[in-house]
This record gives structure tokens, sequence and C-alpha cells, in this order.
């Protein structure tokens, strides 16, 4: 199918549910299949990505990385079934995906919180819409809240917590929902350098604990590394899926994880690739000779 | 913290109120020592302890409970015909952008257009009587509301749509449980200065071609050199504003706690 990029139907009377259990066994784990992604423009369209492809297989996590504007945030979108691709597809355990489904749960990168609910009832928001009753959603977004470290701020507001409390918040919301992919979107873009190490920190004892598959877009190659199983490196846009990095360093990764020798080669390494395409985003926006 | 800031904000207004409290009680006190000596001649303002006898006169009689009944029945009227209508338009403008980019201006230089001047045309269209009256005062009390619905939309955190198209919220979910409580802290205000709209519409409306109500009152006391009666009247056109936009403000005030 080609064509521009369309936004996929969400706002259809009943909410799809997708049943994960009856997926086939072929391919499992997320699936992009030379995925290319066109926005229509008033002056002609962008080809946001061009052909993108690759695996997260079950259980892993995986951090797309690449230069600002080279459709990071694009690809993320159709695998949680909010873009339609223009060409080839995406699959989660051999399901072309068609919409948002409920194996998968996204985290974005501006704060998301709805402001005039307290973090229960953020938490317990997606189960709500779900139909979750509000005594069983609230009990068990109490257990997630506990996870993610703001036991205590229940009956708190998002204007009484900080950047970082917010994406908690968020990521709860998405755990909530236990999802078998978690789709994180910049999710510690705003937050300052000492936050983004401890929530992040966090985020792998979360994660750890609940073993899901996680695509994480970022463009802090230190977090990326600290954090993946494998680091996709994206080129300028429009845009491919350039190398794939398997980070060999240890589980769990620990405070010494950054000051081991073999991090400091993966770092190199993804800035080395990275550096290239950057350059040429850069010069493709005028901002280098 | 919290506590001590409450209390600190409690004692601020406290003594706001009591100083413009004490500046009506001067001002009248100003005013009736000026009208008593003769320095402000009783055709342009008679002294205020004559109208407030007047006032208390007028108020019980019958004349005086259908006049106050038709003006706030129109006022309600106007209002929630308005704020139909300003709703209805705003959510368009901001659903079809294009169509919100031609027509914003025109809705914005209405703001500082005397709608009030349409009235020959419409009571051409519509004879006299309220309609008019209800047709004017609710195009008034609309566009504020059209323009705060449609800003207060558009300025909603492009996350929270996306957020709900992943949750597959259905598109009665993203209106009620996304799209209106984001948009309230604007709406709201909306609502507010439509409302005052709708009574300062009426009002002048009722001036120029009803025949009854608190406005036509003003305007036949006016015409018949009844100046103590006028002023009676005018006291309670300004209270019936005052009234409902304390009341407002309020509701304003309270809603905003509830949703943040
Ligand atoms: N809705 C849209 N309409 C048109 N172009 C878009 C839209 N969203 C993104 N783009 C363009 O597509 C490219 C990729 O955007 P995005 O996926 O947000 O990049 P990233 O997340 O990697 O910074 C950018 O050049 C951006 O300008
Ligand atoms: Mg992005």
């Amino acid at each position: 199918m080609t064509g521009p990029a369309k936004t996929l139907r969400s706002d259809t009377e009943e909410p799809t549910v997708v049943d994960t259990t009856a997926a086939t066994a072929t391919g499992s784990g997320v699936v992009l299949d030379g995925v290319q992604v066109v926005y229509p423009t008033s002056d002609g369209s962008i080809e946001a990505v061009r052909h993108a492809s690759g695996t997260v297989s079950d259980g892993r996590f995986v951090s797309l990385i690449g230069p600002s504007g080279c459709g990071k945030s694009t690809l993320l979108d159709v695998v949680g079934g909010l873009l339609a691709t223009a060409k080839g597809s995406v699959s989660i355990n051999g399901e072309t995906v068609r919409g948002p489904r409920r194996d998968t749960a996204m985290v974005f990168q501006e704060d998301s919180t709805l402001h005039w609910r307290t973090v229960l009832s953020n938490v317990a928001f997606g189960l709500e819409i779900a139909g979750v009753s509000k005594k069983e959603r609230e009990a068990r977004a109490r257990d997630v809240i506990n996870l993610v470290g703001l036991a205590g701020f229940e009956d708190r507001h998002p204007r009484e917590l900080s950047g970082g409390m917010k994406q908690r918040v968020a990521i709860a919301r998405a755990l909530l929902l236990d999802p078998r992919i978690l789709l994180m979107d910049e999710p510690f873009g705003a937050l300052d350098q000492q936050t983004r190490m401890f929530i992040g920190r966090e985020l792998l004892r979360v994660w750890d604990e609940t073993r899901k598959s996680v695509l994480f877009v970022t463009h802090d190659i230190q977090e990326a590394v600290y954090l993946s199983d494998e680091v996709w490196v994206m080129s300028a846009r429009p845009s491919t899926i350039k190398s794939v990095i398997t980070v060999d360093l240890d589980r769990p990764r620990v405070a010494g994880t950054m000051a081991d020798p073999r991090f400091h080669e993966l770092t190199t390494e993804v800035w080395e690739l990275l550096r290239v395409e950057s350059e040429k985003a850069l010069q493709y926006r005028g901002e280098l000779p | 913290m919290t506590t001590i800031g409450r209390s600190r904000v409690k004692s601020g207004p406290a003594w706001t109120h009591a100083a413009q409290a004490g500046l009506i009680v001067g001002l009248v006190a100003l005013l009736e020592t000026a009208t008593q000596t003769g320095l402000i001649s009783p055709m342009v303002l008679p002294p205020p302890s004559d109208i407030g006898v007047r006032l208390a006169e007028i108020v019980p009689t019958a004349a005086f409970a259908q006049d106050l009944t038709t003006t706030v029945s129109t006022v309600l009227i106007a209002f929630v015909v308005g704020a139909i209508l300003g709703l209805a338009l705003g959510i368009g403008f901001w659903r079809f952008p294009f169509v919100g980019a031609v027509f914003e201006p025109y809705l914005v230089s209405m703001y500082s257009m005397p709608t009030l001047v349409l009235y020959p045309i419409l009571l051409a269209i519509l004879g006299v009587g309220a309609a008019p009256i209800v047709v004017i005062a609710a195009s008034m009390a609309m566009i504020p509301v059209a323009l705060n619905t449609m800003v207060g939309l558009r300025a909603i955190n492009p996350s929270l749509p996306k957020l709900a198209k992943s949750l597959n919220c259905t598109r009665v979910q993203l209106y009620w449980k996304i799209l209106a409580p984001a948009a309230t802290p604007l709406i709201v205000p909306g609502l507010v200065l439509g409302f005052i709209y709708a009574v300062i519409g009426t009002i002048a409306m009722e001036f120029i071609l009803a025949p009854n109500g608190v406005g036509f009152r003003i305007g036949y006391f006016y015409r018949s050199f009844d100046i103590v009666d006028m002023y009676a009247y005018i006291l309670v056109a300004s209270i019936i504003a005052i009234t409902a936009n304390v009341l407002l403000n309020r509701l304003e005030r309270r809603i905003r706690q509830d949703m943040q």
C-alpha cells in the first residue's frame, strides 16, 4: 500500500480488544518490515521514514537513537498503532499492527498526565477506559504506584509533582495496562541529567521485575547504552535503521557499569555512527556548512 | 506550608474587601453631601438617600416583579442560547482549523464592534418584542464563549489526544474525559464573560426597544424626567450585574479548584 500516511482509526465506538494469546508463532516480538512513513503536508509530502526493519525480541530492551527529526517518534507511533505505514508493516507476535493494541502501551515525551486528576486516578486511567471497575483498578493502581516509587503521592495532583514524578505517573499508567511491549518516546527527555540517571536506574529495576519488551527512544547515547540490550542507530531523514549495536554489558547494570571500559567502547561506537548522521542532518537543515 | 499560604491569602482579601466597602460608603457619603448642599443639581443626580427610599418603595410592587422576571429570564435564555452556540462554534473552529482561521478575525472584531447597532435590522426582521433582544444578547454572549473554547481546545497538550488514541478511547471518552476537562480552565472564563455580555446586551436592548424589563424602565423614566426612579432602576441593573459577576467568579474559582 502506497500513499500518504493516514491516521489510523481510533475513534470507533467500541475499543478494539486484541487477543494476544492467539498470536501465531511466526516472528515473535515486534517485527518492523520495510516500514516507510510519509506525511502529507500542504506543500508536498515529507518522507519521514524510508525503510526501517528490525526485530524487538520478547523481553528485550531496545533503544532507538538518531539525529533529531529523523523519524524516531514517527516510528514509535507506527509500532503503537497511531500511524499507518505507506509501505511495509509492523507485526507483533505475527499479527499486523492496524491500530492501538492492548499488548502495547505508550509513554510520551511531553507531560501526558491529566492535571485535573490525582496520581491514583491518573495511573488508573487506562483501566478506566478499558472498563475495569473503580475498586479493582484503584487496587491495582496502588501496586504499580509502589513499584515506580510514588507511594504516598496517590492523592496529589500533577501540579504538585516534579517533572520526573510526572513521568513516573505516565510510566505507571502504561505498566498498569500490563502490556507485553512498552513504547517510550524520550520519556526522560525533559529531565535534568541527574534525574535522568536516577529514574533510568529505576526503570531498569521495574523492567527487571516485569520483563516486558521495551522500545525506548532517546537522543542520549549513554542512556541508550546503559539501559539497553540493543541500540538501533537511525540515519538522517529519510531514515533507515542504519546499524544495530548489541550491548553485551552484564545485567543488572549498576553504577559501576559506566566505568566499565566496554561501556566506553560501546558509547564511542554509537557516537561514531551517530556523528555522521547528525552532521548530515545539520547540513540538511543549514546549521552546518 | 499550605496552611501558612492559605491563611496569608485569607487575610489579604479580607483587608481588600474592607477597603472596597469603605470606598463605596465614602463615595455615597460624598455624593449625599454634594447633592444635599446643591453642589450637584438634583436633575443630574438626586441625593442617594432619596434613591434608596424610592427603591424600597419600588421593590415590593407587582410591576417591579414583572420587570425583574422579564429581564432575568431574557438574560438566562440569551446566555443559554449564546453559550450553546458559542461552544458549538468553538469546537467547530478547532476541529476544522481552516474554517477557524477564516472566521477567527471576524469573531475577534465582533468583540470591538457594537453589536447593539444591528438592532434596526433585527427590528425589521423580527419585529418588536423579546426576539431581537434575545438575538442580540445571545450573539454578544456567544463570542467570548466561542473564542475561549477554541483557544482552550487548541492549547491542549498534543500528547493528550495521542494518549486517548493509544488507549483506544471512544469519541465520547475523548471529549468528556480528556478534552473537556483539559480545556475547562479557559472555557469557564469564556462562559463567565459571556454571561456578563448577556446581561449588558439584554439591559441595553430593553432600554431601546422593550415594552418592559429593568432596562426599559431606566429609559422610560429617563424620558419622563423621573430622575429618582431612573436611578433606582439603574441601581437594580447594577446590582443584577454585580451579583451575577460575583457568583460566576466564585463558581469559576470552584470549578478551577476541582479541576486542577
Ligand atoms: N504530523 C506531521 N506532519 C508533517 N511532518 C511531520 C509530522 N510529524 C513529524 N513530521 C516530520 O517528520 C520528521 C520526523 O519527525 P519525528 O518522528 O518527530 O522525529 P524525531 O522524533 O526523530 O525527532 C521530521 O522532519 C518532522 O518534521
Ligand atoms: Mg521525537
